[in-house]
């Protein structure tokens, strides 16, 4: 019995599946990642309203969970098998543009489309002026703070420096066993950013001017200091290195913490899940000599250099970025918007929290465009865990950032 | 009356030794049902007892989370895959403890140490072949993997239970005139239907458990298995329902619960006779 | 007698041989091959690479503490669950009122995927609305919340803990097996003679079990040293690497930091590991039945 033979008659099942696509003259497969539950349903919905004005070509989602989203990318292209568009983080970029992996876009774009966007948020997607990736989600990050809990405690005014934060903090964590003044992330995706909060207003830059990483820095230190002195006083809720992001949410929701750093999108749930809470949103606080920064994050949508569609792939990618499209994913996800046009719709130029976010766009850094970026992020990630676990602030970032070196010098 | 109150002491004794472990396994089911039962609202306080019992929950999560879908998929591939390693494994285990041949160890070395290899060592070389294929996000593709993965267990339990029954039987029917199929399938196959029915019983546990292939091979929603639908509620989402998720969860056991239940004296059977030689 | 298909042996292994061949060995050609190549983060070749990937994995410190761990988490949870199992069996094996309803819950975990008993752990573990501390501080057993996964030092145990009430079913099965393969009358036998329960079970029930005890360790062994979504769902190997094992180590290095070169060659040295333990295992077991 030969492979080819195994081969037709394992494709024997497949075949069923292949007729019934038939009909359209081309097929897009786009890989979406799933952000919430409404994520699947809202591409379902564009996809069948694209059909429907552009009969002969058959679009395919693909929904993946966020988790996974890299490792099925990387399985995918390594053996062929890739969509033709896919969602990506911004910061993996550069790893796709490098193996040639992505599509430039610019030959489809015109100047019309482009000034759909925001540009700080086209910007991360733009490498050795080419557009790689169209922004398809947006956030920045912001102080969340509970204001039942800050007038019980009589902290009167939203902290604007991390001095202010730790007294707010202390007052706070004195109200009852179960009130943490300060929730800390330390677990799982994005331990290393809630440390860069910190040490940005501190004025360090993750990657020094001599190419070197810059945690080994007296920002670095005094950042370091600063959180693991919380989590010593007991100020944070306990068990940090177990708390991921959602974990710090959620406590946050209860009404349990006092203040938080996260993204846009708590407020779209603490509206559904917790509506009573009495919370405010807030710049994140300023170092010493008045510096802050924010987390820019961005997913981009790319076209894969592979992809046999292209064109097809791009009438899509022009209808979703229409203002309308953009308008429901954004308010749906609680994401910001990346289109102009969105942007001046009342529904986020009115809302509070959003305001927030957006005035701290200024400030907002994205994860530096280093190949292997993923790889120092985990370093820095392991390093803090270790940190807030105990281990000395000095010597455990050195050696981090040593090791963040050789990588670098690659 | 003596011997009535003999079996009510053992009694009493027997369920005072495993109760430590009865606790810690009723644990997990005690949180998961809880939780599914809970309002949205207070899913995340760690309390006991709801203010109130939700059980339209385990209706909004069939709704929300695909339920039925995953659960037909996860059947089919139980099932279909169950199935595809029975048939192979049974004439081989047939073989194997009825004839001597050249290659007989090899085979038996070969079955071992593909035991071994686990899906996630060998992820990334499964996926380029089911990739040649041309069966991404294809149903069958996990059929055929979690079929072949099965082999080995399945022979090398078939076959030691085979062992188990006599030769003399198929002789005497073949004496009787019968062909060797119709000695198969009248004196053979009957004897050992306890040892199918616990080498299905694994294999089936296997496929409906399965983790890491799923989640490499299968794509969107109309074909994920039970495990990946559920674990796409949890993973890396910016929120989760974990009232859905628990819900999910405890629907997702019963059916196999129910099998448990109904085929555990087979179970213990069947292994009694097979399992070492 | 007539020629029959069922007299041929090689005619009855082949489908089983062949579709087993064909999704085990082809793969692992694929990882030998990427193993000894220089490849990028989505797989594709770029040249002979010799053993700069093996070589690059025994560098990594990490590789040394999740090899050790590893040995921690597979010794412990099959020893764990022998020591668990074999009183469970015997127990089970005895009649009793209600003896199917404690088969059936002992059974239960069985019924319920790796991944779902992880995520159900995760959430009952979790340190401030986790329903274990919950229900550890309303029987006064603590007074102030335990975050069990915030440290190795409580997160790996509990890890095990989890590892080896999965892996009881499995082995009271094959040890109920064992144990109902005993005549009874070589009991009654016994008891004539005066043997307490002691002796019985040293001189009789053990020796008799020895064969499947032997079984279950080879097999949980497998099994536990492979296991991945306890680990991965609760703690992901972390904090800072803790509780990282083979398995998880391999994920991240394979899926996480894209090194898919380094990933294989960790593939090919776990494989051999297990192997090589393997073998030993069954030779020594071999032995000590045989004398």
């Amino acid at each position: 019995m030969s492979l080819s033979l195994i081969k037709k008659l394992a494709l024997g099942g497949a075949a069923t599946l292949a007729l019934t696509t038939a009909a359209y003259a081309q097929t897009v497969r786009v890989t979406v990642a799933e952000y919430s539950s409404k994520t699947q349903p809202y591409f379902e919905e564009a996809a069948a309203a694209f059909e429907e004005a552009n009969p002969d070509i058959d679009i395919q989602i693909e929904v993946v969970p966020w988790d996974v989203l890299l490792q099925k990318l990387t399985t995918d292209i390594s053996a062929g098998a890739n969509a033709d568009l896919s969602i990506i983080g911004t910061r993996w970029l550069i790893d796709f543009v490098e193996q040639g992996v992505a599509a430039p876009l610019d030959e489809y774009m015109d100047e019309d489309f482009k000034n759909r966007f925001i540009d700080v948020f086209l910007e991360p997607s733009v490498m050795d002026g080419k557009t790689y990736g169209l922004p398809v989600a947006a956030s920045a990050r912001a102080m969340y703070y509970n204001q039942a809990l800050f007038d019980q405690a009589g902290v009167e005014s939203v902290p604007e420096n991390w001095e202010e934060l730790k007294a707010a903090a202390e007052k706070i964590d004195a109200l009852g066993e179960d009130i943490h003044g300060f929730g800390l992330q330390g677990a799982e995706i994005e331990t290393d950013v809630y440390f860069y909060y910190a040490f940005w207003s501190f004025g360090g830059d993750l990657i020094e001017e001599d190419g070197t990483s810059g945690l080994d820095t007296e920002a670095g230190y005094q950042a370091a200091r600063l959180y693991k002195e919380m989590i010593d006083e007991g100020l944070t809720q306990p068990g940090a290195t177990a708390n991921s992001r959602e974990d710090v949410q959620n406590l946050f929701k209860q009404g349990n913490v006092g203040m938080m750093i996260t993204a846009p999108f708590l407020s779209s749930q603490i509206a559904e899940e917790a509506p009573d809470l009495d919370y405010g949103v807030a710049a994140i606080p300023a170092g010493p000599d008045g510096e802050r920064g924010t987390y820019g994050v961005t997913d981009s949508i790319i076209m894969f250099e592979n992809s046999e569609n292209k064109e097809a792939a791009w009438e899509f990618l022009d209808f979703i970025f229409t203002a309308d499209w953009r308008q429901k994913f954004t308010s749906g996800e609680g994401f910001l918007p990346v289109n102009q046009e969105v942007a001046q719709m009342p529904e986020f130029t009115e809302n509070e929290d959003l305001k927030a976010f957006t005035d701290l766009l200024p400030d907002a850094r994205f994860a530096p465009v280093i190949p292997g970026w993923e790889e120092i992020a985990q370093i820095t990630s392991d390093a803090l865990q270790s940190i807030y676990l105990g281990a000395e602030v000095e010597s455990t970032l050195d050696a981090a950032a040593a090791e963040i070196d050789g990588i670098l010098q690659q | 009356m003596s011997r009535i109150s003999r079996k009510w002491r053992r009694t009493i004794f027997s369920w005072l030794v495993l109760s430590p472990l009865i606790v810690l396994v009723l644990f997990p089911f005690a949180v998961m049902f809880i939780t599914a039962i809970k309002p949205a609202t207070e899913v995340l306080r760690p309390t006991w007892w709801p203010s109130e019992v939700r059980l339209q929950n385990f209706v909004t999560m069939w709704e929300a989370t695909g339920f039925g879908q995953a659960l037909w998929n996860s059947v089919y591939v139980a099932v279909l895959s169950t199935a595809i390693a029975l048939v192979v494994s049974i004439p081989a285990a047939y073989a194997m403890s009825r004839y001597r041949f050249a290659g007989r160890g090899f085979l038996q070395q070969f079955l071992l140490v593909s035991q071994m290899l686990s899906p996630i060592v060998l992820v990334i070389g499964l996926f380029r072949l089911v990739v040649w294929l041309g069966l991404i996000d294809n149903i069958n593709s996990i059929v055929f993997v979690y079929a072949a993965f099965n082999i080995a267990f399945s022979v090398w339990m078939l076959q030691s239970y085979f062992s188990t029954i006599p030769k003399d039987l198929e002789e005497a029917a073949w004496i009787e005139g019968a062909s060797p199929w119709k000695a198969l399938v009248k004196v053979f196959l009957p004897l050992a239907v306890p040892a199918m029915v616990v080498t299905s019983i694994f294999a089936f546990i296997n496929a409906w458990n399965e983790f890491v292939i799923a989640l490499t091979m299968l794509r969107s929603q109309a074909t994920y298995t039970l495990p990946i639908q559920i674990f796409s509620l949890v993973a890396g989402r910016y929120t989760v329902e974990w009232h859905h998720v628990m819900a999910a969860a405890f629907v997702a056991t019963i059916p196999i619960a129910i099998v448990f239940a109904w085929l555990q004296r087979y179970l213990v059977r069947g292994l009694a006779l097979g399992a070492v030689k | 007698m007539t020629r029959s298909p069922l007299t041929n042996p090689y005619l009855l292994v082949m489908p089983g041989f062949l579709l087993a061949a064909f999704i085990i060995l082809w793969p692992l050609y694929q990882l030998g091959q990427i193993s000894l190549s220089d490849v990028n983060r989505f797989g594709q070749l770029r040249g002979f690479a010799g053993f700069e990937n093996f070589a690059a994995v025994f560098a990594d410190p990490d590789f040394i503490g999740s090899l050790g761990r590893t040995a921690i988490w597979t010794f412990g949870i099959v020893i764990g669950t022998i020591l668990v199992s074999l009183p469970v069996a015997l127990v089970l094996n005895e009649n009793f009122y209600g003896r199917g309803i404690a088969r059936v819950i002992i059974m239960l975990p069985w019924a319920v995927s790796l991944t779902m008993t992880a995520i159900v752990w995760r959430w009952a573990l979790s340190g401030e609305s986790g329903m274990l501390n919950s229900a550890l501080r309303g029987l006064g057993v603590i007074d102030a919340n335990i975050q069990w996964l915030a440290q190795a030092a409580t997160a790996f145990p509990v890890q095990i803990m989890i590892g080896i009430l999965v892996s009881v079913p499995f082995t009271v099965t094959i040890f109920l097996g064992g144990l109902s393969s005993i005549p009874d009358d070589l009991y009654e036998a016994a008891k004539l003679e005066g043997a307490n329960g002691w002796d019985i079970f040293r001189r009789i029930t053990l020796p008799l079990v020895r064969p499947f005890i032997n079984i279950a360790v080879v097999m949980n062994t497998i099994y536990v040293f492979n296991s991945f979504p306890i680990i991965w769902v609760t703690t992901q190997g972390g904090p800072a690497n803790s509780t990282d094992i083979l398995v998880t180590y391999l994920y991240k290095l394979g899926f996480r930091l894209g090194q898919l070169g380094e990933a294989s060659a960790l593939s090919i040295m776990m494989f051999v590991l297990l192997l090589g333990f393997t073998i030993l295992y069954v030779r020594l077991a071999m032995r000590s039945t045989r004398s």
